[in-house]
């Protein structure tokens, strides 16, 4: 079988390609060593936070941001790009319902009670946006510990009052749990909440303790398979604004991002295929032809026009460091830009220093193709996005899933340009 | 302001102190505890876990191999749950000689080791992942000990005694009184409030800072020069026996089985100041160079966390050893009414984990001599608390607990298998806001994740349980988070650098908490 494109990796930048490339009539197929991280962190779509003051206006903040990191991935797609992604996805993602894009930031809770700024977001967690102020209740389950809604209300007061919002927070408990479990994580909660019984449940328990004026705020977990219609149940069973509240990894809005993610694109004949790792590639006069994967009994072979490596930073090995430091990229020893040289210290001492290899990743060209050390692509059809891409440092800049988003759109732009 | 009195006040809470402190108390004494920080964070909390068999002095200080041997079976019988019976070899790798190997069995046999060389074969049986290309092995009775669990054991059980232990009160002066020491002022570390501590009879326990208190009393030239060591704990028990070099004792060439990790060690660097220890590249290289001789493939495997501890080694820069010379050259034992002239105060200093109980006899046996005392020792017959059926601790015990309780308690450390009520009862128990004191009473964040889950949990849980402030719990989760990337920033490479970014995207990306209220 040929292929149009090859997309490496399944987390939130491949999914973004494939689904545009497939949309661009590409026939696609995603080979992924597993899951990517949007089971991990894929609740919000963060576009860029922090910059590093507090940003209000990705799409305002952005040119001055990329002044200041020439080297950063967002410096390689042009703001108005980056907005465009947004819209982009959600009129095409329509069965996750994001609510947002890159104009103005919403200020949404975590789970220790910072507000935190993201951009776009699914329509069960922006009811959440703390902007405007409120009164808020947040509510826990004795059965989940991955959730304390008591220290997320005081934290939340505080550290709002510092951002000028005056609002004000409270906490309430619920036994609510599945076959008597004591401690159930946000998956299984949202699984067995598919099922009525369970979220009528929810409703009586939740129902009495709900003041008139609050808006309520549950741990994330407010279904898997039907999102819309738990939180649709429970807004009208309480007859008060309900909003979700991203918690530890697994990450139920994540999965069901995934969950949409996949389902458009194999709709549209796009492939995946989990469980392989790219061992080998075969190129000819500076064109990538095809890629070898580990599989069962031998090395499978896929060919394609073009390539999209979206195979994430460390955390999904994309990258890989060994006990001397050296930095590999795992799927073509593409070269890695940012690596401090031997001797020189590769992470500092506190745990908030900004660690000389927190940039660490593949530089790109202006279409997202890794270049070599001189600035020349390595491969003419090989582009690259998300997570491997060099200069950023996502998770402090909030940025890491809008990266994934506006260079998995870009990069299959660039291929649906060429061809 | 509050004033305490007391007979014996004992400075220091590692081993040695904690076990000082039991001895007193047994022998029918007053007594109370003081130490800086919380028990167990200097030396004693930060070597690699081993209870010697005395093998590895065996040609090279048959004293102190004879006195391992002795106090290895005295706390196998009185300690048997802080003690897994790993047992150990010595091994001869290619870069030994192989020569070696009869001196060391001679010296065994000598001082009542019971060692046995063993084929080569049978060695590699026992463990697999060992180099291949060893020459020889002998079995020893070595096992691995839990130090926290040891120390709070001797404290609690100095507490059932009637002693008091006041952790995070550092000594700021010590009462003398005329030629005698009468007690000390303290500071609360946690309320910043000062006060006396009226004593008979005091004890500097204070190890490698041994110079520092003796100092205080005016007694000169107490010289304990701190010898930094650093310990690599790898994600797995890449051996099930502790596994020693069969050489002159050296740089890096034990290695630990403890609970799922196993421990490389150690070097010895001079240092300045055993409160600034710092790890080097060089030495975390040197490290995974030696592990690379016992077990091929070593650099590859995953390190956990990387520490220092600092030995005490004992120089004493005033008189000639006379006093000490009747002792054994691995501590000392100082009588300052003999040395300087000051009275009803001693040192104890020196030593190894493996004979803390005998350090601590002896010194309460000349504590009594110097009072007209004959209160005779028990502290080798009786059992420590959770010891009395005399099992030993094993590597399921956390799983078989965690699977009796699995529907109606949650676990919160996955890696160390802790439940919520135990955290819960840890953080009752123990009155602090301090997660890395409740770190080292269950183990918190010690696994693979090193906290990437449950600190988050954890502070949750501290905010609920101790009804107070939340920025209690944020500081209790940036110190401890802090205090976890200590340990693995040196170390980070391979599969420690995924989880490190892991972690990165769950507390900044996720959580956020850069920006907690401060």
């Amino acid at each position: 079988v040929t292929y149009d494109t090859v997309v490496i990796g399944m987390g939130l930048a491949g999914l973004t390609a494939a689904l545009r490339l497939a949309q661009g009539g590409h026939r696609v197929v995603v080979l992924a060593r597993g899951l990517g991280a949007t089971h991990l962190g894929g609740a919000t779509i963060d576009v860029l936070g922090y910059g590093p003051e507090r940003v209000e206006s990705p799409v305002a903040s952005l040119p001055g941001f990329v002044a200041a990191h020439p080297e950063h991935p967002y410096a390689r797609v042009p703001p108005p790009l980056v907005a465009e992604s947004l819209e982009w996805l959600t009129a095409h993602l329509p069965a996750h319902r994001l609510v947002g894009g890159a104009g103005e930031n919403f200020l949404l809770p975590t789970a220790v009670g910072v507000p935190k700024p993201s951009a776009l977001v699914p329509h069960t967690i922006a009811s959440g946006d703390l902007r405007p102020g409120g009164r808020f209740v947040f509510v826990g389950f004795r059965a989940l510990k991955d959730f304390y809604p008591a220290y997320l209300a005081e934290n939340l007061v505080r550290a709002s009052r510092g951002m000028g919002i005056e609002l004000s927070a409270r906490s309430v408990e619920l036994p609510l749990s599945v076959d008597g479990n004591a401690d159930l994580s946000a998956l299984s909660f949202a699984r067995a909440l598919d099922h009525p019984e369970l979220r009528k449940e929810l409703a009586r328990q939740l129902e009495p303790l709900v003041e008139p004026g609050e808006t309520v705020g549950t741990p994330a977990l407010l279904g898997l398979a039907d999102a819309g219609a738990v939180w649709d149940e429970l807004q009208d069973a309480l007859g008060r604004p309900v909003f979700e509240v991203p918690t530890l990894p697994p990450s139920v809005p994540g999965i069901r991002m995934f969950n949409a993610f996949r389902e458009a694109i194999r709709r549209m004949g796009g492939r995946f295929i989990v469980n392989n790792t790219v061992v080998a590639s075969e190129s000819r006069r500076g064109r990538l032809e095809a890629v070898a994967v580990s599989a069962a009994a031998r090395p499978v072979t896929y060919r394609a026009r073009w390539f999209v490596l979206a195979s994430g930073g460390f955390a999904s090995r994309g990258l890989d460091m060994d006990w001397r430091g050296a930095v590999r990229e795992t799927a073509f020893d593409l070269p890695v830009a940012g690596v401090p040289s031997p001797g020189q210290p590769r992470f500092l001492p506190g745990y908030f220093d900004r660690h000389p290899t927190d940039r660490v990743g593949v530089a790109v060209d202006g279409e997202l193709r890794p270049v070599d050390s001189e600035g020349r692509p390595v491969y003419e059809n090989l582009h690259a996005a998300g997570a491997i891409l060099a200069g950023a440092e996502p998770w402090r800049e909030k940025s890491g899933n809008g990266i994934s988003v506006a260079t998995g759109y870009r990069a299959a732009g660039a291929i649906l340009e060429a061809g | 302001m509050a004033s305490l009195h007391t007979e014996v006040l004992v400075i220091g809470g590692g081993s040695t102190g904690a076990g000082v402190i039991r001895d007193v108390a047994m022998r029918g004494f007053s007594g109370m505890l003081v130490d800086r920080s919380d028990l167990a964070t200097g030396t004693t909390g930060r070597f690699h876990g081993i209870l010697h068999s005395g093998g590895r002095y065996a040609v090279k200080d048959p004293h102190s191999a004879k006195e391992c041997i002795e106090e290895n079976r005295i706390l196998r019988r009185i300690a048997a749950d802080y003690v897994e019976d790993n047992g150990g070899l010595f091994v001869t790798t290619p870069a030994d000689d192989p020569g070696f190997g009869d001196r060391f069995l001679t010296g065994c046999q000598a001082v009542g080791i019971p060692a046995q060389e063993i084929p080569v074969p049978e060695a590699l049986r026992l463990e697999p992942r060992l180099n291949p290309e060893i020459s020889r092995a002998f079995t020893v009775p070595d096992a691995s000990i839990d130090a926290w669990k040891t120390v709070w054991g001797c404290a609690r059980s100095a507490q059932e005694y009637g002693a008091r232990i006041l952790n995070y009160h550092r000594v700021i002066r010590l009462l003398v009184d005329g030629r005698a020491v009468s007690g000390a002022i303290v500071r609360n570390e946690v309320t910043g409030e000062e006060f006396p501590i009226h004593a008979d009879f005091v004890v500097n326990a204070a190890g490698v800072w041994a110079g520092q208190i003796a100092d205080l009393a005016g007694c000169e030239g107490v010289t304990v020069l701190p010898g930094k060591g650093i310990m690599i704990a790898m994600n797995h028990r890449l051996v099930n026996s502790v596994v020693n070099r069969c050489r002159m004792p050296t740089d890096g060439d034990i290695l630990v089985p403890i609970r799922t990790v196993c421990v490389m060690g150690t070097t010895d660097t001079p240092v300045p100041d055993p409160d600034r220890l710092e790890v080097t590249q060089a030495e975390v290289d040197k490290m995974l160079d030696e592990g690379e001789q016992l077990v091929p493939g070593f650099r590859e495997a995953r390190a956990l966390r990387v520490w220092a501890g600092a030995r005490p080694l004992f120089q004493d820069t005033k008189v000639e050893v006379r006093s000490t010379r009747e002792l054994s050259r691995s501590y000392a034992l100082l009588d300052h009414r003999e040395r300087d002239g000051v009275e009803r105060f001693l040192t104890i200093t020196g030593g190894k984990f493996t004979t803390f109980r005998r350090m601590a006899e002896v010194t309460v046996d000349a504590l009594c001599a110097q009072l007209g005392e004959d209160r005779p020792c028990r502290t080798d017959e009786e059992a420590l608390p959770d010891c009395e059926d005399g099992r030993y601790y094993w590597l399921g015990a956390r799983l078989a607990a965690r699977e009796a309780a699995l529907t109606d308690d949650q676990l919160i450390c996955e890696c160390e298998l802790i439940s919520r009520r135990r955290l819960e009862e840890a953080i009752e128990q123990r009155g602090t806001a301090n997660l890395d004191d409740v770190r080292r009473t269950v183990r918190l964040g010690m696994g693979p994740c090193q906290g990437g889950f449950c600190i988050y949990r954890a502070a949750g849980i501290l905010h609920s349980v101790r009804q107070t402030p939340g920025e209690e719990a944020n500081a209790a989760l940036l110190d401890f988070l802090q205090e976890r990337w200590k340990g693995v920033q040196p170390i980070l490479y391979g599969d420690q650098v995924r989880q490190a970014r892991l972690d990165d995207w769950i507390f900044q990306g996720l959580l956020d908490v850069e920006h907690l209220p401060a």
